[in-house]
């Protein structure tokens, strides 16, 4: 049986990469919070990403084509911040430290859910 | 992985703050240091900068020190012709070190270090919660 086949798991595992390439953004602009000129940055909403997987892929007219991978998406600047400082560091602890607690929260319900889903098939398989 | 990499741009953004720190504390510390020959120049304050730089071993951009630079502003003067350093019209050069200044920096550091101490306890609790999806 393969996991990944069932929607759950799938929306589970693509849910959690996300959270984890978004946990990482973060931390850059957490470290980076006194570094002069630096602009912080965050991934475009999940839905987004989510949407953009199988979406478009490049056209192979020739044997010879690659097929191409999706490419990873670079993680986008935040368009108006909140704040700068005279250094044109833009870099608001308290937002980036909200957006950390809200990546955390997202990520124990995906956790959660997922053991949970786990459950019911131990369940059904007789080893509960 | 994603969140061990979150987890060593954090330990590393602590390492900065750090270095930070420290030369704060070294201009503290040497705030009343003169020269000692007549004329001679009085302890220069440091000043620290940060850059994101590409870490080819992590494959990943962390947070550095730029540079430990000196602060060009002109020093301080004052009246003691008795002191070994004074100048032939009995002025001894000062260190340009403000102690506001320092501390203001070493509470800017500080709620920098716990910023990313939280970002870092953050990131091992998910990390800890996906080791946990095995049981």
């Amino acid at each position: 049986m393969d996991v990944s086949q069932i929607g759950l798991f799938a929306l589970a595992d693509q849910r959690l990469a996300w959270l984890d390439r978004r946990q990482e953004v973060l931390a850059h602009n957490v470290a980076n919070a006194d570094t002069p000129g630096w602009r912080p940055r965050d991934l475009g909403p999940f839905a987004a990403a989510l949407s953009a997987r199988g979406g478009v892929t490049p056209v192979q007219t020739q044997p010879n084509h690659l097929p191409g991978t999706a490419a990873a998406t670079p993680p986008d600047v935040v368009g108006r911040p909140s704040e700068r400082a005279p250094d044109g560091n833009a870099v608001s602890v308290q937002e980036q430290l909200m957006k950390v607690a809200t990546t955390e929260s997202s990520q124990e319900l995906v956790t959660n859910l997922y053991t949970k889903y786990l459950g019911f098939f131990r369940t059904a398989l007789g080893h509960s | 992985m994603d969140l061990t990499k979150a987890l060593t741009i954090s330990a590393q953004g602590l390492d900065v703050q750090t270095t930070r720190l420290r030369v704060i504390a070294e201009n503290l510390a040497n705030q009343d240091t003169t020269g000692s020959t007549p004329g001679a120049d009085p302890y220069r304050r440091k000043t620290v900068t940060f850059e994101n730089r590409m870490d080819r071993a992590l494959g990943t951009e962390t947070v550095r020190v730029k540079e430990i630079g000196q602060d060009q502003t002109a020093f301080a003067q004052r009246y003691d012709p008795s002191h070994p350093a004074a100048n032939a019209q009995g002025y001894v050069k000062t260190a340009n070190v403000n102690s506001f200044v320092e501390v203001m920096d070493m509470r800017e550091a500080q709620r920098s270090y716990s910023a990313n101490l939280q970002v870092l306890e953050v990131t091992r609790g998910m990390l800890t919660r996906v080791i946990g999806m095995l049981k």
